[in-house]
């Protein structure tokens, strides 16, 4: 299963996707799910980022200040554009956390 | 042609309304047809699994607190209409419920369908097969 | 190119998930692709009348309409919306109003479909 999860919260850990295991796993991080790619908590990064391709919307961190270069290496950016070629090209099903 | 749809719940019920509309849109399915070409159909899969299990206790008394309908008569309709409702089994064992404490049938309105209490992996095949998840 | 259907059950003003369903649709329009997008809930509101500008809030109006005239179908749950106080003669030319079966028979009919939840 191609799925791709919409991450946009920051702080709340969710079970479900704790508990989805699949091939081939997007995270994609909007609003608030965008910290998840720029913030480490007491130096560690968050473990979202090791569970799967993830990205991260940009228009989503310029609104909230957080610098494009100063993300973790794991993230790959898009805009609205970009994200609109995930979603037909990369992924068939999609969850929004 | 028929497209699955799997509606998975995963959210409490009565403060939001997503629970409420997972299973309203569920049960709209009764009248997709009229929209689609001839032959096509939808065949919607109703899955509650973390905290979205707590839809399902029954005794819900909503409308006496509230005047308004409880998830519970959602629930009883759906299972009326035979659509596939399933239950993780890990998340009840997690909140100390047992199927007694939940809707398992509609015998009580007519209908014959029983609430499926299946592993996570289970519903995470259904995932799989399904054509289209909204998660609620 | 390819369908997209968005539903999305949240508010107007307060969450900005509608800004995000009406910024991918207008992406994957000037893309070439076709999108539905599906008002439930609280989400109604964006198809009401009367909605005023402030740089404090999110004002999608405007954009939802021209977007309309690009190809973009909005469709808004009846229920839900006179549930809230929205009838017919309040709805902005352009957004359509149905029953819920119409956003199943959308996700029918598409080739991707993501659902944005209430907040």
């Amino acid at each position: 299963m191609k799925l791709g999860v919409f991450v946009n919260q920051y702080s709340q850990s969710n079970s479900t996707l704790d508990r989805i295991k699949t091939d081939n796993l997007g995270i994609i991080l909007v609003q608030n799910g965008v910290y998840h790619a720029a913030l480490k908590e007491d130096g560690k990064a968050s473990s979202l980022l090791s569970k799967g391709t993830v990205y991260a919307l940009s228009e989503d961190l310029v609104s909230r200040g957080l610098a494009l270069d100063k993300l973790d290496s794991k993230v790959k950016v898009v805009d609205y554009n970009g994200l609109v070629d995930v979603i037909f090209n990369d992924y068939e099903k999609f969850i929004w956390l | 042609m028929i497209k699955k749809l799997l509606f998975l719940v995963d959210k409490l019920p009565y403060k939001a309304e997503n629970s409420r509309l997972a299973l309203t849109h569920a049960i709209a399915s009764q009248t997709v047809e009229i929209h689609l070409e001839d032959e096509d159909n939808v065949e919607p899969v109703l899955a509650f699994v973390g905290e979205g299990v707590l839809n399902c206790i029954k005794g819900q008394k909503s409308l006496d607190a509230y005047g308004i309908t409880s998830l519970e008569g959602h629930i009883k309709n759906a299972l009326l209409l035979d659509l596939k409702v399933m239950v993780c089994k890990e998340d009840l064992k997690k909140f100390g419920l047992t199927e007694d404490s939940i809707i398992m049938d509609a015998e009580d309105i007519g209908g014959d369908m029983l609430t499926n209490v299946l592993p996570f992996a289970d519903i995470l095949n259904e995932m799989e097969v399904a054509d289209h998840i909204l998660h609620f | 190119m390819g369908k997209l259907a968005i539903g999305c059950f949240s508010s107007l003003v307060g969450s900005m998930s509608l800004d995000f369903a009406i910024k991918l649709s207008e992406a994957a329009i000037n893309k070439g692709h076709q999108v539905d997008i599906w008002l439930s809930g609280n989400a109604t509101m964006l198809s009401k009348k009367g909605q005023r500008k402030f740089q404090d809030y999110s004002a999608l109006e405007a954009k939802t309409k021209d977007l309309i005239t690009k190809g973009l179908n909005v469709t808004a749950c009846e229920a839900c919306a006179e549930s809230r106080g929205y009838h017919k003669e309040d709805t902005l030319e352009g957004f359509k109003r149905k029953s819920m079966d119409y956003y199943l028979a959308s996700c029918f009919n598409s080739d991707r479909v993501i659902h944005i939840g209430g907040e």
